[in-house]
């Protein structure tokens, strides 16, 4: 190997900037490639967080008032008698938020009444009734379910009634109380109302608003005051479809002064839900591919000029001795070096982007994972590139050396 | 000349064709790039009605409850909206020239001819200065007079969208249409007029269609509907019906005024500023004084309405069209090296460096130019693709990525760029090379 030194230094000095140019090309593309990759891990591992939830089978239906005559307890109880009488529906209830959605209510709940007693827990809220649990496909892994005569009405003329129970995920009984037992404890939301848990369900995830994916809760309440509701019904197996289309029926013809002002399937919520992740995850994986690519060819070029601008060398080389293997290992050795210099000045470089990126864009600090799995790629992509014109040079037959003088 | 230097330039390309190609997929590759996310950021940062950025201003208070202990309220954090009293109070002041407060409501409109079934629609219930102050265009008729605002008339005013729906685009002025079972007379039609951001109500999505009809505000206490848009309520306040709603602290109205001059803006914040004083003394606004009047361009920075993930993208699309023309300065360098002989022997047969430099220049030019056009028509294809792999997931790039003349002229500037950046040094280089080192070895 000792002896394939000397020409290695000589080449890359006959064609220097064209070797300083692809070792900015590779650098920048490492630092891409590296940050890229983790961004795009991260974005595929948001899609992947289990909602916790029946997707498949669940839907959500808004039915919307269009004037003052429209009785809004009365109609919540029509639809819940009508739904719950059909043979394809698991559960049915009724609430004022969709999951995996911006719409919704939320709210902060505290350990103490005393604002300066705990910090504030931020936290979605659905109320529901006692199929809320159900309807929501979501297990119980501690305490008990609302009871029927627990949930507070609507009244429209009333004084507003709150409830007294709540029913939280596991993260949030985990934020509200880190080091001890949340079942049967009260939380506060405000100063005046007081919840107690009644049961802890497996995560889920209920109405976003940037709040940690899982703080979720709900309460026995059937809402209505805002002039609307929202159907929440979980199908048996394969008659989701069916369900809604009769559902959408029912109300067009039993509610004159409401409408169906939207219908989401939990599948649809979801998909929107991942919608930017999934999308800056294809478009940074397609840029950068395409950047590894433009960058190969760089190198591929610059290998190629070397061995075509030399072919009188490579037949001199071959003339005295030098093997096919000694020939191909020259200008593999070359591209190594070239390759060797960008993947050093690469690797800095995508750490100080990393670093950048936390510091402007808040994402987390670059490991050294995507920096190492980046390098390894860029070098062996990188050395298939140069791969190509190295056997082209040892094609080269040893009497080119006589023949162009 | 330079026809010498066009057939020169021709020649030597072919003789590579290879190379060519790929110099001109790098260029036209890194380009397509740009102009998508340069196309999609531009929209995303526009502010749609610049042109009176000076003179609109959204109305805040913080008129939150009770502070929080320990946790002084972060600057920006006031609530966007204002609540039901305190927008009707500041509605009432004669400084603005024009002033619109706004809420979104959902209902139903019935009657057009030959409608079979309802059609569900988002109406803004707003004052008739928001027609003016926001330039929005006419088709048929026009907005409604101050009259019709104080004492709600039965009139509105539907958007384009909504006319070809329901009258097939017809002049339908004067025609009476029902909202919510009630008769309303048409008294306007609005010209296409979708402003991205939507920046007059960015509650929900700062991105998305314009409302289908607007009525007179007045139009939402007399009808009891409760706003189809954000509300935030605070502490003690949980209002059960829409009399409490209104005389609650809740937040659910958006305000803008008109202010022409700054006396006039140091006139209105003088008069919130009262308001706020003497509702203080009555026990609100327990808060530090945040009275704010925001410019537009003010207002889309405070809604971050240029997402992170757009800024990201925009520089990965630099970062890539940089890769891609260093890639082509080195295929270039290398490229013009191999022919040095015949640059070799031209200079030796009398031609100066300056048109050696010229011509390997209009060489860099040809594919600059080709790659350019490329990128373009790439660009173009990528646009598409993007609208249809996003259109409908909520996200803006589908809503955005319209390819649009302004995204046309950015990428012909960064065409221009290119060729400059990507041919100046391999052409000086090539000229500063001695012809007798390759004569020699002829």
């Amino acid at each position: 190997m000792h002896a394939h030194v000397p020409p290695l230094f000589s080449a890359l000095r006959r064609n220097r900037t064209g070797a300083f140019l692809v070792i900015a090309q590779i650098a920048i593309t490492l630092a891409v490639l590296c940050n890229s990759a983790s961004i795009v891990a991260r974005a595929v591992a948001r899609i992947d967080r289990p909602s916790g939830l029946d997707t498949r089978d669940t839907f959500v239906m808004i039915v919307e008032g269009l004037s003052k005559r429209f009785n809004i307890a009365q109609a919540e109880a029509t639809d819940l008698a009508y739904l719950r009488a059909l043979p394809g529906v698991a559960a049915a209830t009724v609430t004022n938020g969709r999951p995996l959605t911006n719409d919704g209510t939320v709210t902060q709940l505290r350990r103490t009444a005393a604002p300066s007693g705990s910090n504030p827990v931020r936290t979605s809220m659905l109320p529901v009734d006692e199929q809320g649990l159900s309807a929501l496909g979501v297990p119980l892994v501690a305490g008990r379910n609302f009871r029927a005569n627990e949930i507070v009405a609507y009244s429209p003329a009333g004084p507003s009634q709150r409830p007294a129970e709540i029913i939280v995920t596991q993260s949030l009984a985990h934020a509200l109380f880190p080091h001890g037992q949340a079942l049967g404890r009260t939380v506060y939301e405000g100063r005046k109302v007081a919840l107690t848990i009644i049961g802890i369900t497996r995560d889920f995830m209920g109405p976003q608003f940037g709040q940690p994916a899982y703080n979720a809760a709900l309460t026995p309440q059937v809402p209505g005051k805002y002039g609307f509701y929202e159907l929440l019904v979980r199908a048996r197996p394969g008659r989701r479809d069916a369900l809604l289309r009769a559902a959408k029926r029912h109300i067009a013809a039993a509610h004159p002064d409401a409408a169906v002002a939207f219908t989401q399937t939990l599948e649809q919520a979801q998909r929107l839900f991942n919608a930017s992740s999934r999308n800056i995850a294809i478009f940074l994986s397609a840029v950068t591919a395409l950047m590894l690519a433009v960058c190969c060819l760089g190198l591929f070029g610059v290998t190629a000029f070397n061995v075509s601008s030399r072919t009188r060398q490579i037949g001199v080389r071959r003339a005295i001795g030098a093997r096919r293997r000694d020939i191909v290992a020259q200008f593999v050795a070359e591209s190594a070096l070239i390759l060797g210099a960008g993947v050093v000045l690469g690797s800095l470089l995508a750490l100080a982007l990393g670093q950048w990126l936390s510091n402007h864009y808040g994402e987390p600090r670059l490991t050294l994972a995507p920096v190492i799995g980046g390098t390894a790629t860029l070098w062996i992509v990188g050395q298939l590139a140069a791969w190509q014109p190295a056997r082209r040079a040892a094609r080269v037959a040893p009497s080119v050396a006589t023949r162009t003088v | 000349m330079l026809g010498y230097h066009l057939r020169l330039a021709m020649k030597s390309l072919r003789r590579t064709p290879g190379l060519t190609v790929l110099m001109v997929s790098a260029i036209g590759l890194g380009i397509s790039a740009c102009i998508v996310t340069l196309t999609v950021y531009h929209a995303m940062s526009g502010n749609p009605i610049w042109w009176k950025n000076d003179v609109l201003y959204a109305v805040t208070m913080d008129s939150r409850q009770g502070a929080e202990p320990g946790r002084p309220p972060k600057s920006g954090h006031a609530p966007q909206q204002l609540s039901y009293r305190d927008a009707t109070y500041l509605y009432g002041s004669d400084i603005p020239r024009y002033k619109a407060i706004m809420v979104s409501l959902f209902g139903a409109l019935r009657g057009a001819p030959g409608q079979v079934g309802p059609a569900l629609v988002n109406v803004r219930a707003t004052s008739g200065g928001f027609f003016h102050m926001f330039d929005v265009p006419f088709e048929y008729g026009g907005p409604w007079s101050a009259a019709a605002d104080r004492d709600p008339e039965p009139v509105i005013v539907l958007s384009h969208r909504e006319n070809e729906k329901l009258f097939g685009g017809a002049d339908s002025v004067g025609r009476s249409i029902a909202f919510n079972n009630r008769p309303f007379r048409i008294i306007g039609v609005l010209d296409r007029w979708e402003p991205q951001p939507r920046f007059y109500d960015m509650t929900v999505n700062a991105f998305g269609k314009s409302d289908d009809a607007y009525i007179p505000f007045g139009w939402d206490a007399e009808l009891h509907l409760w706003p189809n848009g954000h509300m935030s309520c605070w502490g003690s306040s949980n209002p059960n019906t829409y009399a409490q709603l209104t005389g609650s602290d809740c937040v659910w109205v958006l305000m803008w005024v008109e202010l022409p001059n700054a006396a006039s803006r140091v006139r209105f914040q003088a008069f919130m500023d009262a308001y706020w004083a003497a509702q203080r003394k009555m026990g609100r606004f327990q808060r530090p004084r945040d009275n704010r009047l925001w410019r537009v361009s003010q207002w889309l920075k405070r809604h971050h309405v240029v997402t992170n993930n757009s800024r990201l993208l925009l520089r990965l699309a630099f970062a890539f069209l940089a890769v891609c023309l260093i890639n082509t300065v080195g295929i270039e360098l290398t490229q013009f090296l191999r022919t040095a002989p015949f640059t070799g022997f031209r200079r030796a047969l009398g031609a100066s460096r300056g048109q050696i430099f010229q011509q390997h220049l209009v060489e860099t030019a040809l594919i600059a130019l080709a790659g350019s056009a490329l990128g373009l028509a790439l660009g173009w294809a990528e646009l598409h693709a993007v609208h249809a792999l996003y259109a409908g997931s909520g996200d803006a790039y589908g809503e955005l990525a319209h390819f649009d003349p302004l995204g046309l002229l950015w990428a012909l500037g960064l065409a221009a760029l290119a060729t400059i950046v990507a041919g100046l040094y391999p052409a000086w280089r090539i000229g500063r090379i001695s012809p007798a080192l390759f004569l020699k070895s002829q």
